[in-house]
């Protein structure tokens, strides 16, 4: 395929899915933003460059699905944590249920191929 | 080597802000704030840091572009080359090559200072706004170089009366022309970006 449209289609995928992952990363507990980004990024082809989380993560607060907090860190100055809020983990429960709906359908066209 | 990375990272962050020149301030500021803990995060990880390993960690955060567009596209600004904005400079323009004399030399001088004509636009204007300068002198010439006292028997006196109208009218149509002809061009540009020259 061409590197081009891999790229768009990729960019594509990630565009409304991505910002489930990071409340998902932020299920369990509150993440400072490098930890965040990292994990992301360690997850093949979520992230490209990891600086644009950062405006996500801007989003997010905005639209009141996670909140901010200062944390004393071990070593440096202080860190913004995000963890979510309850409308957040609605959010992301929501996201949960379409999505498995989702892939479940489109994995059975994709190996079908259509035959009965 | 200090130092050097110093001036990496600086050049980096300096290149970020200018970027997001267009967002408003809190939130450039909150984006830079963020940015420049993660380099210190990242800093802090690594054991021995050589300009390499800086130099991949600016990479992996990305083009400073790229997380522009994105925090525009977040935060529902506009991008800067998207200007939906009346031409008023143009529609001046045209407006003064339809005025007599001033307005043909004033409308000359504008039609440069456009970004949405091309070369070829703005001479048109030019040339057309300033006719009646060359029909002007034209005219002087034919008159000077017509049947000096020889009342209208010669040929060349009935030849050079169509020369004197055209001389005489073209200034007048000129400018108007040139006008309407970029007011079309003008209508024509207008759902296109702006040019760069």
């Amino acid at each position: 395929m061409v590197p081009a449209k891999r790229e768009s289609l990729i960019t594509q995928m990630r565009r409304g899915t991505l910002e489930y992952c990071v409340l998902a990363l932020l299920r369990d507990q509150p993440r400072y933003g490098f930890d965040l980004v990292r994990s992301l990024s360690q997850a093949d082809g979520l992230v490209t460059s990891e600086g644009t989380i950062y405006p996500l993560l801007g989003r997010l607060r905005r639209d009141g699905l996670v909140t901010t907090t200062w944390h004393e860190s071990p070593s440096g100055p202080p860190r913004r944590y995000y963890q979510l809020t309850a409308e957040g983990r609605r959010a992301l429960a929501l996201f949960s249920t379409e999505w498995d709906r989702f892939t479940d359908a489109v994995d059975r066209l994709l190996q079908q191929g259509g035959s009965p | 080597m200090t130092t050097e990375v110093d001036a990496l990272i600086a050049r980096y962050l300096q290149d970020l802000e200018s970027q997001l020149g267009d967002l408003p301030a809190n939130r450039r500021q909150e984006l830079l704030d963020e940015v420049h803990a993660h380099i210190a995060a990242a800093r802090a990880d690594l054991d021995l840091e050589t300009e390499a390993d800086v130099r991949t960690m600016l990479e992996r955060l990305g083009d400073p572009a790229d997380i522009a567009a994105e925090a525009r596209e977040r935060s529902g600004v506009q991008a800067r080359p998207a200007r939906p904005t009346t031409p008023w400079l143009e529609i001046a323009t045209v407006v003064l090559l339809v005025i007599p004399f001033l307005g043909w030399i004033l409308g000359a001088v504008l039609v440069w200072l456009s970004r949405l004509w091309t070369t070829r636009d703005k001479l048109i204007g030019t040339v057309a706004g300033l006719s009646w300068l060359l029909g002007g002198l034209g005219t002087v010439m034919v008159s000077a170089g017509g049947p000096v006292g020889q009342p209208g028997v010669d040929v060349g006196t009935t030849g050079s009366n169509p020369l004197e109208l055209i001389l005489v009218v073209a200034p007048l149509v000129l400018p108007v022309a040139a006008a309407i002809y970029l007011g079309l061009r003008l209508r024509r540009r207008a759902g296109a970006p702006a040019a760069t020259g």
